[in-house]
């Protein structure tokens, strides 16, 4: 079992030290279960700290605004941010190194592990409850949830209300880590591909007007794209909501920019923001399942990252986030690969 | 103002009564609940709460065309200008603090410049509200913003659920329409059906659980911590994404660009689409400048405009307390802990 308090004690001396600069984990919203991003800063606010199967959210996307914060700043502090991460987020964490977004002292990685369980899905959750609230949602002895309804202790198991992406994890253990709280424990992740199985039995064209009637409900929020670890560009071709302006910007510059994509939130410019996404995530998403969880229409991204994860696997052998001295998928060939347009 | 009761074995009637409106019913798909014009549904399902897409984008739609321009042999430009059908439509299951919300972009897009866009399409719209019975959402507030479970702000009829018949409330000419293209279904109240109608708008009253207090105190407290980091530290997990605004039912701000479909002959068109303070490039300035360069400045500006700006604007919250952006926000900013916390800032 993960210990709370261990977690707490860790943050406490990376902020006492001053060897990181804040520390982000997670505390509960209000008095309720459900979590968010904490930002603690001092150490007597460790207390706020929580671990739960509510802790879906991939802190490592916090990484980008520190890293935007140094830029603007004239002589910012360099200190590494703390973070709490768990096996998917710290699978994020190698690919930004990868890619050399990061160097590996930006961060200080608190590594927790999933052991047999992971986060839940809420739906999930409410199913199962069939109506009753819940109080708390905690992790309970070996591969159960314990969540407390009107004072009692309902023990749960947890592949009945897991997030499809932990069923189908490969790594519930941090492959990267300073510190890492928790047991490792093999587990036998099963399909890894069983969320997208169904889908893959569509025909194209079944498949075209599935994704065609997801895209038309789209808001373009974005919020799938500001929840990203992997999505830090600074302007996004796939995106027509920011433009990298600058005072050198000149005015030549700023008149010839295209938009590849407009505004209007029809069809054409929906799929075009998806897909444009989903192949830029190609060998670069670790399925957090953060963009499908956030996004307030329940468009079933998941499918799409998933299903390029695995064309990254069969085609390429290539697996996202394990290794950070490996390059990235689009920046590297093997010399036995099967085409021959590459020698 | 005038009082029926209709039953609800009669209301699919009443629906299919209205041919010559396009008539909107909330219908459930697995995203939650949204108003719907496919013409299968003839009733507002028993656990309806809100849709999650609220009304306003079938008054204020995410886009909206002004003209198309295209040029012509002779280089001209040839402009058509593109305005909304004039055609009538009827939005069932609208709750009071959508109702509200409607009501205060009344403000926004009229006054001194009436917009026309907007009011051709506000003005055929017939709104039928439906008082709660249970708070929709469990972050419901709309008692501490002036609203309540049973308001009649904005709508033109309200329809109270009392089990097997609905009271109904026409508040406009245009909802004493809507009852007289079927005038035969409605009956007149008793004093039993008054009587069980103020107890279920007590009884909801009662239901809500969350509550914004001191809100008429919070314009001048946002005033007096305008500069101070407050504002840092609660918008240090924003994540920039528009859900807040976007599904906020007030929310109305837009974005104006010219879309080019071909460069030669040149063709587009000009279409105004809604816009977010959320999103970084909001107020970014051509020079490069952005007056609100970060999350504190934007979170701010939300706050600001519904609890301070539109006050002394129009001397009413530009938030109808429906929670929305509570339940939606991926990372938890609550508008309720975040005013509480502003107004004892410093105290």
């Amino acid at each position: 079992m993960v210990s709370l308090d261990q977690l707490k004690e860790e943050v406490k001396k990376a902020l006492s030290s001053g060897k990181v600069k804040y520390f982000i984990g997670y505390e509960n919203i209000g008095s309720g279960w459900q979590v968010r991003p904490a930002f603690i800063r001092q150490p007597e606010d460790v207390d706020r700290l929580v671990w739960t199967p509510a802790c879906f959210h991939n802190l490592v996307r916090f990484l980008h605004d520190e890293k935007r914060r140094r830029a603007r700043e004239k002589n910012p502090d360099i200190r590494p941010v703390g973070l709490v991460v768990k096996g998917c987020d710290s699978r994020s964490i190698n690919v930004l190194l990868q890619e050399k977004y990061i160097e590996r002292n930006d961060v200080y990685i608190i590594g927790v592990s999933c052991e047999l369980t992971g986060v839940i899905n809420i739906t999930k959750l409410n199913q199962h409850l069939n109506g009753l609230k819940p109080q708390k949602v905690l992790f309970g002895s070996k591969g159960t949830f314990k969540v407390i309804v009107d004072d009692r202790e309902i023990e749960i198991e947890a592949p009945d209300i897991l997030a499809d992406r932990c069923l189908e994890c490969p790594a519930n253990f941090p492959v990267i880590a300073d510190v890492i709280l928790g047991e490792e424990i093999k587990r036998n992740p099963g399909n890894r591909y069983q969320s997208i199985s169904a889908y893959e039995k569509m025909a194209l064209d079944e498949r075209w007007s599935f994704w065609q009637q997801q895209f038309s409900r789209c808001l373009r929020c974005y919020a799938c794209r500001s929840v990203c670890p992997m999505c830090y560009c600074d302007e996004c071709v796939a995106d027509s909501i920011a433009y990298a302006v600058t005072a050198e910007t000149t005015a030549d510059e700023k008149a010839q920019k295209t938009r590849w994509v407009e505004r209007n939130p029809e069809l054409s410019e929906n799929i075009f923001y998806h897909l444009v996404r989903a192949i830029h995530l190609a060998g670069r998403c670790v399925d957090c399942g953060e963009c499908e969880r956030v996004c307030p229409v329940e468009i079933p991204l998941r499918l799409l990252n998933k299903k390029m994860e695995k064309e990254a696997k069969e085609l390429f052998g290539y697996e996202v986030g394990f290794d950070p001295a490996q390059p990235p998928l689009i920046a590297c060939f093997r010399d036995n690969d099967p085409q021959d347009f590459i020698r | 103002m005038m009082e029926k009761t209709i039953l609800k074995s009669s209301f699919p009637q009443w629906i299919k009564s209205l041919q010559s409106f396009k008539v909107f019913i909330p219908k459930r798909e697995n995203f939650g609940w949204e108003l719907s014009s496919n013409n299968q549904i003839l009733e507002i399902a028993s656990d309806y709460t809100y849709p999650v897409v609220p009304p306003k984008k079938l008054i204020f739609p995410q886009e909206e065309i002004f003209f198309e321009f295209e040029q012509n042999p002779d280089n001209g430009i040839e402009l058509k200008e593109v305005l909304p059908e004039e055609s009538p439509q009827v939005i069932f299951g609208v709750r009071p603090c959508d109702g509200r919300a409607v009501e205060a972009m009344d403000l926004v897009f009229g006054g001194s410049f009436e917009d026309l866009y907007y009011w051709r399409r506000r003005r055929q719209t017939t709104l039928v509200g439906l008082a709660c019975h249970q708070p929709p959402s469990e972050n419901c507030f709309c008692l501490s913003v002036e609203g309540s479970p049973y308001s009649e702000d904005g709508l033109d009829i309200l329809l109270t659920d009392l089990g097997d018949r609905y009271f109904v409330k026409a508040l406009t000419e245009k909802g004493e329409k809507l009852l007289s293209e079927a005038p035969s279904l409605f009956k007149e109240i008793t004093p039993k059906d008054r009587e069980e109608k103020e107890r279920v708008h007590l009884e909801a009253q009662g239901k809500i659980k969350r509550h914004l207090n001191g809100a008429r105190e919070l314009p001048e407290k946002i005033k007096a911590i305008f500069d101070s980091n407050f504002w840092d530290e609660e918008s240090s997990n924003c994540l920039r994404c528009g859900i807040c605004t976007y599904l906020c039912p007030t929310c109305h701000c837009f974005d104006i660009n010219d879309e080019t479909k071909s460069l030669a002959p040149l063709r587009g068109r000009r279409i105004r689409t809604w816009d977010t303070c959320q999103f970084p490039d909001f107020t970014m300035h051509s020079s490069g400048h952005n007056p609100r360069p970060d999350r504190a400045s934007r979170l701010r500006q939300r706050l600001a405009h519904k609890f301070l700006y539109f006050i002394l604007l129009y001397d009413r919250f530009q938030c109808v307390g429906c929670g929305r952006c509570i339940s939606l926000c991926p990372v938890g900013i609550d508008i309720i802990e975040v005013l509480t916390r502003a107004r004892n800032h410093g105290k």
